[in-house]
């Protein structure tokens, strides 16, 4: 059924929707400042929450005072794990339920919660926060995962609390290590890489450090929690996972599932940070205990400790031949997963994995461990891992090449993935263009002229390129439902939720092309789950492929309905009609048929309405001992390309020309696709160049956007190309993948191999500030004799 | 302590009194349920809270409200008449100057502040006069062409890079 779509485009026949760049359907709503966020929403007799966080890093609970803070005039609640009662259950986490709606024994880290005041009136409710007095026996702390493996270190949660459910891909690889922080020790093994660095002339070692970032979506994290007067309750959060928080809230509360109803309006940027359950199983329980509409909205301040990307220290090390064939590859990465697990354990998968990068590899040895420590909990941030471990193996490679005299580009066209090679996992590589990407990046940036290196002058020039691989969760299921009405509107119901990827306008294109209707006729329905159907997340990138098949499924049972009323009406067999441009017709003769209204009409009494039900499930997971099976549906490759100009007097490394390309199998909306890959390109150039998060002892020190930049408009590059490269793949509707992350993860490595063709200095560290390049560079001409501005 | 103020929002005159700390970007929000200026930081540096006062860009989230008396102030609600989008409005959607549409209103508020002083802005003072508005989403480089496609409507402007 999926091969016709394929097939129009093999028989020359083009699409009417599909890769035509369509205007987005929410830019009105967003140009007037009318789109909703929940950060904008308020609800009759809505109260206000507001958290108390704790001071220390690591710490007993010993005694919370409220008595203050309840007296205040305006207070309605101050919750305490004195209010955990039998009907609350106060754990969740997507993976382990480590993480508490307020602090049951002892707080993790600092920003940690540990009570919730709720007011009629932020600013009383901030007020009451002060006012509420808690006391610590403070704990010894651990901040860094190389020291929290080691065996004295001391120990962030003294058992695992495993829920009887899991997502089946993680927990079949799920190994923590008891008595440690490890909560995930991911391992894979293939081949025999001892018998490979054996039969390598060379081998290379190198450690690569990156801090923890954060997503910084300009709306904060909010969530607003109603009970109804029927039992049920009314959530509204800006959740990337409606169906997952509706599952923790039902287990919070002990009701079933069927009464928690999760809304989604659009989210004001998401990039992970507002995946799994956050601030929705706390909000319910307040909105239980008070009777009342309950809002939490986070400060800036607040969401930067709310969720970050994982620090985690990568080490690498590689065997090749004379001739560059790379006999081994071992990789061992320590991601600091902070004080709760959230996502981490299935990230330490996929990134342990990932870190063996886009080649031809027979032998690989990863141990990729999920580190807890007493920092804020670390999840998922756009390129899930592979951002961390394509810094080493990028890096890696242009020193291989330019130390065994090899042109870069060249040495990766030679050993990169091809369609039907075996990746790492054992998974076989289809739809994956790393050669034909590596062509086009090498020629964004000019590669083979390198008149550059004759110029002289404290501002050096680089030139260089990166390539990376990710996967997309496996196994997953999304479903889709089309609905049409009398006068033949529809409406798409999936529980797909609009960041601002454009997820609202692209799946709608999918629909109209599938059932042969403009897109402008398709209403889409935002998140609901009483409304709309299943999805696991709309996260992985994974929605225009999963999402867009559900459609496509939903659409031939749609399709499959209007034939048989249609034949009904026109007395012909169903074989007989096709839908064609909003009618049923004959195939022999399109002038003979009826609009799609009157189908859904039927014969008699109006039949109301027809719902097309779609589901779409992949198959997949790993050994847990050697990490080979299937570890994705499909495969994200990337190239990026930067030219820039360091200063060697200063430091500082100007990105002058930067080009990022996708292999997104097909753009379904290339203005769309031109948006994830700039804003992948620019969301990277950040946490390259400057972003880190700082602390002092657990303590965040620059947790505001006066001391943590972000890009903007003076942080462009002078020319920001990007490119959608399409290959296929047999199983995407209409051979598209998705595209929202990948261009994120080559931007670092190629600014630092772009520095190491500049000055000779190689980046282990990001960001890579002024001071680290000046530091390098010092350290460089103490090796060599006399001064020098550094040269190559 | 409250303060009465007069000031003209979106061209209607308004009347308050108002708490002496309380920022022009609360009286917008939730006197007169204007949201479409929101804050993103609390300091004065994203933009998302921007505002014209006397037509001129404002992080409102800084401004005591009363420090607005006297002003004529101008927010996103202000911008289209009825269902007919300003320019730069059009220009945004056309271009797809946007993505999770949070900052889109200051964004677009600035660039028509730059666009009533400076019609002819180069790509370099664009980029220089919108540094205050952030954009995690990454549409700068489609921000820069719409206002250039509003310039060349307009007659004006460097012409397509």
């Amino acid at each position: 059924m999926l091969d016709v779509y394929l097939a129009r485009e093999v028989e020359g026949l083009s699409y009417q929707y599909i890769g035509q760049s369509q205007v987005r359907s929410d830019g009105i709503e967003k140009v007037t400042g009318r789109a909703g966020y929940v950060y904008n929403m308020e609800i009759p007799n809505m109260v206000h929450a507001k958290v108390v966080r704790s001071l220390v890093p690591h710490g007993r609970v010993k005694s919370i005072d409220v008595s203050k803070a309840t007296k205040l005039p305006g207070v309605l609640l101050v919750f305490t794990r004195d209010d955990v009662d039998a009907g609350i259950y106060p754990f969740f986490g997507p993976v382990v339920n480590d993480q508490a709606v307020v602090a049951i024994d002892k707080v993790r880290y600092v920003g940690d919660i540990v009570a919730a005041v709720v007011a009629e009136d932020p600013r009383i409710a901030e007020e009451a926060a002060d006012l509420v007095e808690v006391e610590y026996e403070e704990l010894p702390a651990v901040f860094d995962a190389e020291e929290a493996v080691r065996p004295d270190a001391p120990l962030v949660h003294e058992k695992l609390n495993l829920p009887p459910w899991g997502f089946s891909d993680v927990r079949a690889t799920l190994h923590p290590i008891d008595g440690t922080n490890i909560v995930n020790h991911f391992r894979v093994r293939r081949g025999n890489v001892e018998q490979g660095f054996a039969e390598a002339d060379y081998i290379f070692q190198d450690t690569y450090r990156l801090p923890a970032v954060q997503h910084c979506p300009l709306e904060p994290h909010a969530t607003i929690a109603r009970y109804e007067s029927d039992g049920s309750i009314t959530v509204w959060s800006n959740t990337q996972t409606p169906f997952l928080v509706q599952a923790q809230v039902a287990q919070t509360l002990g009701i079933p599932q069927s009464r928690v109803r999760i809304t989604v309006p659009f989210l004001g940027g998401g990039f992970g940070a507002k995946t799994y359950p956050k601030l929705e199983p706390l909000v319910a329980v307040l909105a239980l205990k008070t009777g009342r509409p309950v809002k939490l909205s986070l400060t800036r301040e607040e969401e930067f400790i709310t969720i970050t990307r994982h620090a985690a220290t990568v080490t690498i090390k590689t065997g090749v031949k004379r001739d560059g064939t790379i006999t081994a590859r071992q990789t061992k990465i320590l991601w600091n997963t902070g004080a709760y697990a959230d996502i981490g354990p299935r990230l330490s998968k996929n990134g342990g994995y990932a870190s063996v990068g886009p080649y031809r590899i027979p032998n690989v040895w990863v141990d990729s461990y999920c580190v807890y420590t007493n920092m804020p909990p670390a999840g998922a941030l756009r390129g899930y891992g592979v951002p961390q471990v394509s810094l080493a193996y990028e890096t890696q490679m242009d020193r291989i090449a330019r130390e065994l005299g090899f042109d870069p580009v060249e040495y990766r066209l030679k050993l990169a993935l091809d369609e039907g090679d075996s990746f790492a996992t054992g998974d076989i590589i289809h739809s994956a263009g790393f050669r034909e990407l590596l062509r086009r990046a090498a020629q964004a940036i000019d590669w083979k002229d390198k008149s550059y290196k004759q110029l002289r002058g404290s501002t050096v020039r680089g030139k260089g390129i990166a390539c990376t691989i990710k996967s997309t969760i496996t196994p997953s299921t999304s479903s889709a439902e089309v609905k049409m009405f009398e006068d033949g509107s529809i409406s798409l119901l999936t529980s797909t939720v609009e960041m601002g990827q454009g997820s609202d306008t692209a799946l709608a294109q999918i629909a109209a092309e599938a059932l042969s209707i403009p897109v402008e006729s398709i209403r889409v329905q935002h998140p609901d789950t009483f409304v709309t159907p299943y999805d696991l997340t709309t996260s992985s990138s994974r929605s225009i492929y999963h999402m867009g098949n559900a459609i496509l499924l939903a659409a031939e049972d749609a399709k499959r309905q209007l034939r048989d009323r249609a034949a009904e009406i026109m007395r012909v067999s169903p074989e007989s009609l096709e839908v064609r441009d909003g009618r049923i017709v004959s195939k022999t003769d399109h002038r003979y048929g009826i609009p799609f209204g009157e189908a859904v009409k039927g014969v008699g009494p109006s039949h109301g309405s027809i719902i097309g039900h779609g589901l779409f499930s992949t198959v997949g997971g790993l050994d847990p001992e050697t990490g080979q099976g299937k570890a994705s549906e499909f495969w994200f490759a990337a190239c990026g390309a930067a030219e820039v100009e360091v200063d060697t007097e200063t430091g500082k490394v100007r990105v002058t020309k930067y080009y990022a390309s996708s292999d997104a199998g097909k753009a379904i909306n290339p203005v769309a696709c031109e948006q994830q890959n700039e804003g992948s390109a620019i969301n990277g150039l950040g946490h390259t160049l400057f972003e880190q998060m700082l602390f002092d002892n657990g303590q965040p020190i620059n947790n505001t956007f006066l001391d943590y930049k972000i890009p903007s408009f003076l942080d462009l590059p002078h020319d920001l190309v990007t490119e959608v490269v399409e290959t296929p793949h047999r199983n995407g509707p209409f051979g598209a993948k998705g595209m929202g992350e990948t261009a994120i993860s080559p931007v670092a490595p190629a600014i630092a191999n772009a520095i190491a063709d500049a000055v000779g200095v190689w980046v282990t560290e990001l960001p890579v500030t002024p001071e680290r390049v000046l530091q390098a560079l010092q350290e460089q001409n103490l090796k060599h004799d006399g001064a020098g501005e550094g040269n190559q | 302590m409250r303060i009465k103020i007069a000031l003209k929002v979106n061209g209607q005159q308004k009347s308050l009194e108002v708490d002496a700390d309380r920022t022009l970007l609360e009286v917008l929000r939730e006197d007169f349920r204007y949201h479409g200026a929101r804050e993103a930081c609390g300091a004065g540096v994203c933009g998302a809270c921007t505002v014209l006062l006397n037509g001129k860009p404002v992080s409102s989230c800084l401004l005591l409200a009363w420090m607005a008396d006297g002003a004529e102030i101008e927010t996103i609600e202000g911008l289209a008449q009825g269902e007919k989008l300003h320019p730069i409005q059009q220009a945004f959607v056309e271009e797809g100057a946007f993505q999770c549409g949070f900052c889109t209103p200051g964004m677009i508020l600035a660039a028509k502040s730059l666009l009533d002083q400076n019609p002819e802005a180069t790509e370099e003072q664009i980029k220089d006069y919108m540094e205050g508005n952030l954009c995690r989403c990454g549409s700068y480089p489609k921000v820069i062409k719409a206002v250039k496609s509003v310039q060349a409507k307009m007659g004006g402007g460097q012409g397509a890079k």
